[in-house]
């Protein structure tokens, strides 16, 4: 890591510093990226090939009890897919939910350096610790479920002045990043019995709360505490025929506070529910190019093999009733449920073609590359493998309309992708929305961007014309300053740090909680919070900042 | 030796069992022995078995040792095996288990979490409903102990869900909750009951299919439904059916080298009642880890079953390596036996076997005596007792446990990493860490 390093000659795409295309060299020290280096400086000849900032995937569900459930689920998976031991690695399986060695390589492998979490129950943040100790090469962060907390729903009903307090505190609690909201009240009903919320304005039953006041209170605390990242939202109604209305009254509920909307793919279908959804993502894009301060990612279904693995328990058991084959349902008290069903995306299925569709329309519609972000929501849309897959999409209009012949045409007529949808991402954009972007909302100021003081992570592709051979097998990758890949081999590195953010908080709302937790949990409060070291550490504490905002 | 401040009262954990109670108190003092509060028999004898670990820190076949010349030794053994074993995981800590498994990649070993291989098989054909402990206690209106005994086996257990006596009578404007035992004869469980019913061993699997087959309005013809307690099923389903929130409690099932279709049935039974009603199933592991070695086991290894790494990579299969099985069948050269309280489950002729092979043992019980001639063996000091640690809880719940006394002796992880490091040196590794 204290290695000079000197990245010569490549093609510069660093969005976040208006570097589009330019050749020039990148330089290393000491982990970071520097103006210059000693003339004797290692170098890497990065003639005719394309440099990045690593890669930045801000949504992805790679570990904690829910994703290890969803390991042992796909054993089918794994035996077709394994990754030997090698002197530089230890063995482990692939698949769309890989063993936690195999999360971690493969990400790198594929030029990916931060990847976040989307969803830890805070009771189990020791799990999801344990499991992020042992995905290696990347740094890490979870989001912590808060939308369907029992002692955060009795503070928002007697005493919502506190739940700022209690947010801190159950960030500081478990060393996550930041707040996360799934189907708000809607698990808490499903777990009652086998209910459901579908609007913002329903009460959650005997609880004195609704989605909309839990949405409303949390954003603001997010706020109030100024986290890097805004309040991310995975709406009510997901899936559901019509709920962009549900989307757009989320939106709206959030009344000019910043947000971030989960895979908003599966949150933009028109019709009525019980029939055939269809698209409103003109409505959304039109709606995200009017609102600065919302963003999304865009939650890409990909064609093949999936595990659906979410909170949101209700909707899993809904899959269920499509697939008639396994299924996890987990239940964990006074925070959250989970959901899991191995699923797949076929071409001919209408709502599956309407899905993928909906997700290129987000993508080609949307004025702002750097609030619409690449994502399939791994493994539920699709494995994080197939970016390299979605970025040709993207990039490549002869190759996405070959594609759109093969799939389910009544769904393609439902969308505006015929219409003559012609644009093409560039490299600039595709780095924006893989990395500037992902890097700014999460509000990581040293990630995203190869501007002097950020984090050298850098991934160096080969140019070629055929993008997903490009973007599936990165030339090198530099995490840290090291080398850890070259020439689709692992070369060594170290363990990624957790980045976690530690608001304040007033100390007296321990006491409120107290009670809470008598009757909430079947575990001492004095041993929720995270305390071990060898769990926490090594870590970097993203500051929290006074304006509110995302860096930059 | 404890702590040495005046009568310090602290928050400790049991691992006594799956319980994984995180409420004990414990007390210590310079003159008097520890005293510790709320626990079950189970709890006491898990502490007083732990807190004075004798005898020697490494031996070799009964002679004391060097730490560093056992860990030399223990490596050897693993290095030169061609399938060694490693198995026990169930009751030491998680971290000592992240490095278990990491030591069975290094050896191309076969690492055996403990389950159930029926129980298993069911998970992976079905999927499960589950829930943690504290939405079981608050939601769960009809509780369905099915051939389990918690009053024996995890004493505070139905306390803690609010399902003993006193924990059930409603408050008056609700119902009172239910508690039914199925089982072969009554059990102190069942006498804790509102109702029993009795289903002998024998046909167990049909009452399960005859509840399915009451649950999808399926006719029950013949035989089957002459024999089966059949009043008190129907019973038992309207009572599941009328509730919104319903658990089954019940213990891991079968022999472990038994594929019995009982877990099976259980499994879809439970799935056909959650259309429904909102229903969650809890097996009551009884080792107080099992659950935090089926996660390392699939986490690293991907696999819920035990684990061959002989390949070079991880590789599963159902009911043949389970340690009892292999230990019999003679297909390992040499075992790594991670805790010895392990070894009480083994049956004779596995033990027989497993004496005759190249073996370390764990242990940080009181026990001074070394399981067999020829063993490396390193009497370590328990986590939850010298040493801090996590384990899951019956329902997956990661649980601290603390260390209640300075550590003078070394824990499992510390022992289980230093002959990880001699197996395979840090340094080489992608992102590798010793932590834990």
């Amino acid at each position: 890591m204290g290695d000079e390093m000197r990245i010569v000659g490549g093609r510069v795409f660093d969005p976040a510093n208006d570097v589009d295309g330019v050749v020039r060299d990148v330089c290393v020290r000491d982990g970071r990226i520097v103006a210059d280096v000693a003339p004797g400086a290692r170098t890497i000849n990065a003639a005719g090939m394309v440099v990045m900032p690593g890669g930045v995937d801000m949504h992805a569900h790679i570990a904690g009890p829910k994703v290890n459930a969803a390991r042992k689920l796909t054993a089918d998976e794994h035996r077709g897919d394994v990754l030997p031991r090698t002197p530089m690695t230890w063995s482990g399986v692939g698949g769309t939910v890989p063993s936690t060695w195999a999360t971690g390589y493969r990400y790198a492998l594929l030029g990916y350096t931060t990847v976040v979490d989307a969803a830890t129950p805070p009771l189990a943040a020791r799990h999801t610790l344990a499991e992020l100790r042992d995905t290696p090469l990347i740094d890490a962060a979870f989001l912590v479920l808060m939308g369907n907390n029992l002692p955060l729903y009795e503070l928002i009903r007697t005493d919502r002045a506190r739940v700022r307090d209690a947010v801190a505190w159950w960030l500081q609690a478990t060393g996550g990043f930041g707040v996360k909201l799934v189907n708000p009240g809607g698990v808490e009903m499903w777990k009652h019995g086998n209910r459901n919320i579908t609007a913002l304005d329903e009460e959650v039953a005997g609880l004195g709360v609704t989605p909309r006041s839990v949405i409303e209170t949390l954003a603001g605390a997010v706020d109030a505490l100024a986290l890097p990242h805004p309040v991310h939202v995975h709406c009510n109604n997901l899936g559901v025929a019509g709920n962009w209305r549900t989307t757009m009254d989320t939106l709206e509920a959030l009344d000019g506070r910043r947000a971030h909307l989960a895979h908003l793919q599966f949150h933009t279908y028109g019709g009525t529910p019980g029939e055939r959804p269809r698209s409103r993502a003109p409505e959304l894009c039109e709606h995200l190019n009017a609102h600065p301060e919302h963003s999304a990612d865009v939650g890409q279904v990909m064609f093949g093999p999936a595990t659906t693995m979410t909170a949101d328990a209700p909707v899993s058991a809904v899959l269920r009733e499509i697939t008639h084959g396994r299924w996890i349902n987990a239940d964990v008290e006074a925070e959250t449920g989970c959901g899991i069903v191995p699923f797949a995306y076929r071409e001919k299925n209408y709502v599956h073609a309407l899905q993928w569709a909906i997700g290129l329309e987000l993508f080609l519609l949307t004025k702002d590359p750097w609030r619409l972000v690449l994502s399939t929501d791994h493994p539920n849309g699709g494995s994080f493998l197939s970016y390299p897959r979605l970025i040709r999409l993207l990039m490549d209009r002869d190759f996405r309309n070959e594609q759109i012949k093969l799939v389910n045409r009544q769904a393609i007529r439902r969308t505006v992708l015929l219409d003559d949808l012609e644009r093409e991402y560039t490299l600039n954009e595709i780095a924006i929305v893989t990395r500037a972007a992902p890097a700014r909302l999460l509000g990581l100021r040293d990630k995203g961007h190869l501007g002097v003081g950020a984090d050298a992570d850098v991934t160096i592709y080969s140019e070629c014309s055929d993008r997903e051979e490009m973007f599936a097998t990165p030339r090198y990758v530099l995490k840290a300053g090291e080398v850890v890949v070259e020439a689709g081999e692992l070369r060594g590195g170290h363990m990624g740090r957790l980045l976690r953010v530690e608001p304040d908080f007033d100390p007296d709302v321990v006491r409120s909680l107290e009670p809470m937790f008598e009757r909430h949990y079947s575990v001492e409060l004095a041993n929720y919070p995270v305390s071990e070291p060898w769990l926490l550490e090594p870590s970097h504490t993203v500051p929290v900042g006074s304006d509110g905002g995302p860096a930059q | 030796m404890l702590s040495s401040e005046p009568d310090t009262a602290r928050l400790g954990t049991c691992a006594g069992c799956a319980c994984a109670c995180d409420d004990i108190e414990i007390r210590t003092s310079e003159s008097a022995a520890p005293r510790w509060a709320r626990t079950c028999a189970l709890g006491d004898a898990w502490f007083a078995e732990r807190l004075a670990p004798q005898g020697p820190v490494a031996s070799i076949g009964g002679r004391e040792v060097e730490l560093e010349q056992a860990v030399s030794a223990a490596t050897a053994i693993l290095g030169e095996a061609r399938l060694p074993l490693v198995f026990g995981l169930g009751h030491v800590s998680c971290e000592a288990q992240r490095c278990a498994v990491k030591i069975a990649d290094a050896a191309g070993a076969l690492i055996d979490p403990g389950s159930s291989p029926a129980s298993t098989l069911a998970f992976m054909d079905h999927g499960s409903s589950t829930a943690t402990l504290g939405d079981i206690r608050d939601r769960a209106k009809v509780v369905v102990v099915w051939r389990a005994d918690p009053v024996a086996t995890h004493p505070r257990l139905l306390a803690r869900l609010g399902l003993d006596r006193a924990g059930r009578i409603g408050t008056g404007a609700e119902a009172p909750r239910r508690l039914i035992v199925v089982d072969t004869r009554r059990t102190a469980t069942a006498e804790e009951a509102d109702a029993f019913i009795a289903v002998p061993d024998h046909l167990n699997f049909e009452a399960l299919w005859t509840l399915r087959a009451l649950a999808r309005g399926a006719a029950l013809t013949g035989a089957v439904a002459a024999e089966v307690p059949l009043a008190q099923l129907r019973e038992l389903l309207a009572e599941l059916q009328r509730c919104a929130n319903a658990a089954f409690l019940h213990a891991p099932t079968g022999a472990p080298d038994r594929l019995d279709a009982d877990a099976l049935a259980l499994s879809a039974l439970v799935r056909d009642l959650c259309r429904a009603t909102h229903v969650v199933a809890l097996s009551l592991r009884g080792r107080a880890n099992a659950a935090g070695a089926e996660d390392a086991v699939a986490a690293h290894g991907g696999y819920p079953t035990p684990v061959s790494f002989a390949l070079g990579h991880p590789t599963a299969s159902l009911g043949e390596h389970h340690a009892a099985r292999v230990l019999s069948d003679g297909g390992v050269d040499a075992a790594l036996v991670v805790a010895g309280e392990e070894l009480a489950h083994l049956p004779p002729d596995a033990i027989a076997r497993l004496q005759t092979l190249p073996a370390i043992v764990l242990d940080g019980r009181n026990t001074t005596s070394a399981p067999w001639p020829g063993a490396v063996r390193f009497g370590t000091a328990s986590t939850g007792i010298q040493h801090p640690g996590v384990i899951h809880r019956l329902d997956g719940v990661p649980v601290p446990l603390r260390a209640l006394a300075v550590a003078v002796r070394p824990s499992d992880a510390e022992v289980l990493g230093a002959v990880l490091a001699g197996l395979r040196p840090a340094a080489a590794d992608a992102g590798d860490t010793r932590d834990g």
